[in-house]
């Protein structure tokens, strides 16, 4: 189907990223956390709150929604919020449709956040809270099978079975997010580890080790949507948001190939809207949940052909200096787990170029992912541009 | 004794009451034949939304799986197995079950449903090898 696009490329930018600490027992509510992160945002952009009327997040009924932070903040009429149900699958759509009010005129200035207590009081996937109510869960909690991580395990072992991907690929990339971390202040987990640590590393659901899987993280961030003329008149070099891109995917209980994501189908789209292509992609932000799924979005994605995910992260490419840097803050893994906020937030920081030790020399244009549609069937993404 | 017993729902309901009589059926299209699991309303090839419960062979190929080591469900006995295959009857289908042979799996294995029954009410579809 053909679509009528907009002027939509490089119409809007972000203009500022905000964080709380990274942290495993943050103590006080998410309502707090968003607030925090969400005027940690704004004084990034030199905003204040009375700049703001628009509110976006992404949650599961685990966080506190705009109707809760706008009057928490004193904002009492917003002109746009998107209050948008789902997990890390939506966190990209989220910062795209607070990009389409702002082209359409509906809002100037919008934040979105993700303000998150994963380890603290809402832990992810049947440890901690009850099993969600999505229909398809039926049919696999009475097996035992409830949790990401048991998911995202079996996706990556029919890929081990179908292209040879093996247990030393999963561990490089580990390693590389991992000396990443080691020059990100921010993260979590900044003692460098080995290729012997993460196979060392205890079985959680085989194919995966402890080292496979993220953090479970308690914190918030937060990005400002606005104009790309109005950014250009702020604190911060505007990062232009060249495309924004939703949709694709099946479900767990209907795919002709397991070792394929939503990601395949999204990406042509999403690049055709840049007007750019994978080669033109200086540092990629990939949603790393677990290993597998930056191994799978690498190939998804174009940066590789199908199948050769693994050696091509276990060939150093995208390393710091390699020519893909991925998940130059150390990712979930690493960082901290943000629900796809903090991938999108390093992304504005590489191409403003204040990354500081991990800062990628020269970086232009960056892709920034959401989980790649295994547990909700779809994903997003956006590309970000200097302008 | 289920952990995590099943909460049919309205479109599901009469496939788990078969299930607990180990009847394997899905639906099948009144219009163009397609089968389809789970269940839903509409088929998704066609759109139509006449159709009829079909039994089918219950048997599939292992399309991979899991050993669990992390205590995912409450006073399992660990690690435990979970399967992924691929039905047989149905396009594009995959299911989830324990596993039941008394080997690992094997990658692309034929297997069939073994029943587990919980209660009058209430069985599982696990899976075991069709060559032992
Ligand atoms: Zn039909």
């Amino acid at each position: 189907m053909a679509k009528r696009l907009l002027d939509f490329r490089d119409a809007t930018a972000i203009a500022g990223v905000g964080y709380t600490p990274f942290t495993r027992d943050s103590g006080v509510s998410t309502l707090t956390l968003a607030c925090r992160a969400v005027l940690a945002a704004l004084d990034d952009a030199g905003l204040t709150a009375d700049d703001v009327d628009g509110l976006a997040t992404h949650r599961v009924g685990d966080s506190a929604p705009p109707t809760l932070v706008g009057p928490a903040l004193g904002l009492t009429d917003l002109s746009w919020h998107l209050d948008q149900f789902g997990g890390g699958s939506v966190s990209h759509a989220v910062v795209g449709q607070a990009a389409l009010a702002v082209a359409a005129g509906l809002a100037e200035t919008v934040v979105c956040y993700r303000a998150i207590n994963a380890r603290s009081e809402f832990r992810m996937g049947g440890t901690g809270r009850g099993v969600p109510a999505s229909p398809e869960v039926q049919y696999q909690a009475p097996y035992g099978y409830v949790a990401p991580p048991q998911q995202y395990a079996m996706y990556a072992r029919a890929h081990m079975l179908k292209y040879g991907t093996k247990a030393e690929h999963f561990g490089q990339l580990a390693v590389t997010q991992r000396a990443n971390a080691a020059k990100n202040p921010r993260a979590l987990m900044r003692t460098p580890i080995t290729l012997d640590d993460y196979l060392a590393s205890r079985w959680i659901a085989e194919p995966f080790r402890l080292l496979d899987c993220c953090l479970e993280t308690d914190g918030a961030c937060a990005v400002v949507v606005t104009t790309a003329e109005r950014a250009r008149s702020l604190h911060r070099p505007p990062v232009l948001i060249s495309a924004a891109a939703w949709g694709g995917g099946t479900s767990h209980l209907s795919c002709e190939d397991p070792a394929v994501t939503a990601a395949a189908e999204l990406a042509p789209r999403l690049y055709a809207q840049a007007g750019l292509g994978p080669g033109d992609v200086d540092v990629a932000e990939i949603y790393d949940c677990f290993t597998y799924s930056v191994i799978v979005q690498l190939e998804d994605y174009g940066f590789c052909a199908k199948g050769e995910g693994g050696p091509y992260v276990a060939s150093g490419a995208t390393a710091l200096d390699g020519p893909l840097p991925v998940n130059t803050h150390g990712g979930f893994l690493s960082e901290g787990y943000v629900h796809g906020v903090n991938h999108i937030a390093e992304a504005v920081s590489q191409l403003r170029g204040d990354a500081g030790d991990r800062q990628v020399p020269g970086a232009e244009v960056a892709l920034s992912t959401a989980q790649p549609g295994y547990i909700l069937p779809a994903t997003s993404a956006l590309i970000l541009r200097r302008a | 004794m289920v952990v995590y017993r099943p909460e049919p729902d309205r479109d599901s309901r009469e496939w788990w009451e078969r299930i607990a009589r180990h009847e394997f059926a899905v639906q099948c299209c009144d219009a163009c034949g397609t089968t389809r699991f789970p269940a839903r309303a509409f088929c998704p090839a066609c759109r139509t939304e006449a159709w009829h419960w079909q039994e089918v062979d219950p048997e599939g190929r292992v399309e991979s799986w899991i050993v669990n080591h992390q205590p995912f469900m409450p006073g399992a006995r660990e690690p435990y197995v979970v399967v992924m295959v691929r039905l047989a009857a149905v396009p594009g289908c995959v299911v989830y079950g324990n596993w039941h042979g008394r080997r690992p799996p094997e990658p692309g294995e034929r297997v069939r449903a073994s029943y587990s029954r919980i209660d009058e009410s209430l069985s599982l579809v696990n899976w075991e090898p069709v060559d032992g």
